[in-house]
C-alpha cells in the first residue's frame, strides 16, 4: 500500500496502540482486560503495519528468530512462576503464600505474581498473533 | 515431594516442546536426544509415583494452596498413575521408532513441528489422566484434539486436509456436548471439581432428575464421539489411515483410549452407582458396542487399503471395550481395562509394522501384502502376531482380554454378547488371516521373487521386536496385570 495519507496515520497511531495495549497487560488483574487482551492489541499493531509497509519491512521488525524466542519464553515464563510456588511454598503456582508482594489493592502493583503472569501471556498471545499473521500473507504469496 | 512428581512431569513434558523450536538451528539429533532424556526422565519419575501411590493410597495436589471449591485439584490415583505410566511406556517405543527416519511422508524440516506436537499432545493426556476438575478435563481435551488435527495434517497432502477437517467438525460437536454436560451440572452443583460433583449429585440428583439424565446423556455422547464409539466412527478411518504411521500408531493406540478414560472417570466417579443403576446407560452402552463389534469388523472386510483396514478395526476393538464398561460391574471394567492395555499394544504393533512396510515398499493395498514374509521377515512376523491377537488366539494378550469380557459377560448374565464376541473374532479372522496366509504362502505374481531381506533401520526394528514380545508376554502371564486392574475397577466402582 503506497499511500502517503494511510502511511503517515499508521505511523502515528501504532505507538499508541501498543501504549495501550501494554496498559491493558498490566492491569489485567484489577480492571477488565488482561494478558490475552494487552497481547492480541500488540499483536494487532504490528498487523497494522505489516498492512500498510509490506511483509518485507514488518520481518525486519519483528524476525522470525524473535518470534520463536518470544513465543516460548512467553509460556516459559508462566511455567518458572509457577515453580517458584513449588519450591518456596510447596504447590504449583502459588502467590502469595510464596512471597509475592501483596501490594495495595486496586493500584498496578498488587495481586503478587499475576501481573508478571499476564506479561508472560501477553508476549505469546502478541507474538501468536504476528507469526500467524506474517503466515497466512507467506502463504498467500506461495 | 513425592506429590510434586506429576505437576513437574507434566511441566517437563510442555517445557520440552517449547525448547524444540530454539533448537531449530542445530542438529536434529540433539532435538531427538533431548526429547528421549525427557521422556525418559518423566517414565522414571511415574514409576516413583506408581510406587508411591501403591503403597500410600491416592494423593490429592492442589495448586497454589487454594481449596477444592475454589482451585483446580490433581487427583493422583492407581488409575490415573497406572494408565500415565502405561501411555509414556507406549510412546517411549514409539518416539523410538520414530526417531529412525519412520515419520513417512512427513518433510524433513517439518521434523521439529512434529515433535512439538507429539510433546504437547503427552502433555495433554497426562492432564486429562490426572486432573480431578470437568472443566480442566474440556481444556485438555481441546488441546489434545487441536494438536491431534495438527499431526494428521503435517502432511499437507488434500487427503490429510479432508481428514482433518472432518475431524475439527466431528471432535468439535463432541467436546462442545461434553461442555454442555459439564454446564449443566454446574447448575446442578455449583462445583466443577469431580469430587465434590459427585458427593452433591449423589445427594440430590433425584431432586434434578432431568438435569443429571441430560448431563450424563451429553457427556457420553461427547466422549463417545471422541473415541469413535460406533455410530460417531466416521471421522477416525480417514483420520488414522492418512497420518504419518508412527502416529497413526499413537492416535489409535492411545489417544482414542484417552478419551475412553474420561468416559470412565465420568461414569463411575462423577456420577456412581446410585445414578447408573436408575438411568438405563448400561443398556445403551451395550447395545452401541455389540453394534460396532460388528459392523466395524464388516467395514474393515470392505477395505482395500491396510491402513484404513487398521482403522475400522479399531472401531470394532473400541466396541469391545465400550462392552465391558456397559456391564457396570468390577469383572467387566477390569476386563475392558485390560483391553485398553492389549489393544493398545496390537494397534502399535500393527500400525508400526505396516508402517515399516510402508516406508520400505511404498505400498498400501492388502493386495500389495503377497510374499512379503520373505521380504521384510521381521516386520511381517511382528504383524502376524498382533493380528492373531486381534483375533483373539491363545497365548497372546488379545485372548486374555476376550476371555475377561466373555466371563464378564457371563457374570452379567448377558450371554447374547458372548455369541456377539465370537462372532466379531470370526469376522476379525476373516480380514487378518488372509493377508498373513498370502504374505508368507503366496509369491507376488506381478514381480519376480525377490529373495533379499529388506534392511530396516534398528531404531525401528528394536521397538517392533519389544511390542511383539510384550504382546505374548502378557498373553502368558497376564497374572499381575490382571490383579493391579482388579485393584483399580474396584477402587473406581
Amino acid at each position: 500500500m503506497n499511500d502517503i495519507i494511510v502511511k503517515t496515520v499508521a505511523r502515528i497511531l501504532i505507538p499508541f496502540i501498543q501504549l495501550y495495549g501494554i496498559f491493558i497487560m498490566l492491569h489485567g488483574h484489577v480492571s477488565p482486560g488482561g494478558g490475552f487482551a494487552g497481547g492480541a492489541m500488540i499483536g494487532t499493531s504490528f498487523v497494522l503495519y505489516t498492512l500498510v509497509f509490506g511483509i518485507d519491512k514488518s520481518k525486519k521488525k519483528f524476525s522470525e528468530r524473535v518470534s520463536e524466542y518470544a513465543e516460548s519464553g512467553g509460556i516459559l515464563l508462566y511455567i518458572a512462576l509457577g515453580l517458584i510456588g513449588i519450591i518456596m511454598a510447596g504447590s504449583f503456582l502459588t502467590n502469595i503464600d510464596a512471597g509475592f508482594p501483596k501490594g495495595t489493592p486496586g493500584s498496578m502493583f498488587s495481586g503478587g505474581m499475576i501481573p508478571l503472569l499476564m506479561i508472560g501471556i501477553g508476549i505469546k498471545v502478541a507474538s501468536t498473533f504476528i507469526t500467524l499473521f506474517h503466515t497466512l500473507i507467506e502463504e498467500e504469496e506461495a | 515431594m513425592i506429590a510434586q512428581l506429576p505437576i513437574v512431569s507434566m511441566v517437563m513434558l510442555l517445557g520440552m516442546a517449547l525448547i524444540i523450536p530454539l533448537f531449530k538451528r542445530r542438529n536434529f539429533s540433539v532435538t531427538t536426544s533431548l526429547g528421549f532424556v525427557v521422556l525418559l526422565a518423566v517414565w522414571v519419575l511415574t514409576l516413583l509415583v506408581l510406587w508411591h501411590v501403591r503403597v500410600e493410597g491416592p494423593m490429592t495436589y492442589r495448586f497454589g494452596n487454594y481449596e477444592a471449591f475454589l482451585g483446580i485439584e490433581l487427583y493422583i490415583d492407581l488409575f490415573a498413575v497406572l494408565f500415565v505410566f502405561f501411555i509414556l511406556s507406549l510412546i517411549m517405543v514409539i518416539y523410538v521408532y520414530s526417531t529412525g527416519d519412520a515419520t513417512e511422508g512427513v518433510a524433513e524440516k517439518e521434523y521439529g513441528r512434529y515433535y512439538i506436537l507429539l510433546f504437547i499432545l503427552l502433555f495433554a493426556m497426562l492432564g486429562i489422566i490426572y486432573t480431578n476438575d470437568l472443566f480442566n478435563t474440556y481444556v485438555f481435551m481441546e488441546i489434545l484434539s487441536i494438536t491431534t488435527v495438527s499431526i494428521i495434517s503435517i502432511k499437507r497432502k488434500k487427503e490429510n486436509y479432508t481428514a482433518s477437517f472432518r475431524y475439527v467438525m466431528l471432535n468439535e460437536i463432541g467436546s462442545l456436548s461434553y461442555l454442555f454436560g459439564v454446564a449443566l451440572l454446574y447448575m446442578v452443583t455449583g462445583y466443577t471439581n469431580i469430587g465434590l460433583v459427585a458427593e452433591s449429585i449423589g445427594q440430590h440428583w433425584t431432586a434434578y432428575p432431568a438435569n443429571a439424565t441430560t448431563a450424563i446423556g451429553f457427556m457420553v455422547v461427547g466422549v463417545g464421539i471422541k473415541s469413535a464409539v460406533f455410530p460417531f466412527h466416521v471421522w477416525l478411518p480417514d483420520a488414522h489411515s492418512t497420518a504419518p504411521s508412527s502416529s497413526s500408531a499413537i492416535l489409535s493406540a492411545i489417544v482414542v483410549k484417552v478419551y475412553i478414560l474420561i468416559m470412565i472417570k465420568v461414569l463411575f466417579r462423577v456420577f456412581g452407582l446410585s445414578v447408573l443403576d436408575v438411568i438405563p446407560v448400561s443398556t445403551l452402552l451395550i447395545a452401541v458396542a455389540a453394534t460396532g463389534m460388528i459392523m466395524g469388523s464388516m467395514f474393515a472386510m470392505a477395505q482395500t487399503d491396510i491402513k484404513r483396514m487398521l482403522g475400522y478395526s479399531s472401531v470394532a476393538q473400541v466396541g469391545y471395550i465400550v462392552m465391558g464398561i456397559g456391564l457396570i460391574s468390577v469383572l467387566g471394567l477390569q476386563a475392558a481395562l485390560f483391553h485398553v492395555v492389549s489393544h493398545a499394544l496390537m494397534k502399535a504393533a500393527l500400525f508400526l509394522s505396516v508402517g515399516a512396510i510402508i516406508y520400505k515398499k511404498k505400498i498400501r493395498k492388502v493386495s500389495e501384502f503377497n510374499g512379503m514374509g520373505f521380504e521384510m521377515p521381521v516386520a511381517m512376523v511382528v504383524f502376524t502376531i498382533a493380528a492373531l491377537g486381534m483375533i483373539g488366539v491363545p497365548m497372546t494378550t488379545g485372548f486374555i482380554s476376550k476371555l475377561n469380557l466373555g466371563l464378564a459377560a457371563l457374570d452379567g448374565g448377558q450371554a447374547v454378547l458372548v455369541f456377539v464376541l465370537i462372532v466379531s473374532g470370526f469376522l476379525n479372522a476373516l480380514y487378518y488371516l488372509p493377508i498373513i496366509i498370502n504374505a508368507f504362502l503366496k509369491d507376488n505374481p506381478s514381480q519376480i521373487r525377490v529373495m533379499r531381506v529388506e534392511k530396516i533401520p534398528k531404531t525401528m526394528l528394536g521397538p517392533l521386536v519389544v511390542l511383539g514380545a510384550l504382546i505374548v508376554y502378557f498373553g502368558l502371564f497376564p497374572g499381575v496385570l490382571i490383579r493391579v486392574l482388579e485393584a483399580v475397577a474396584a477402587s473406581l466402582l
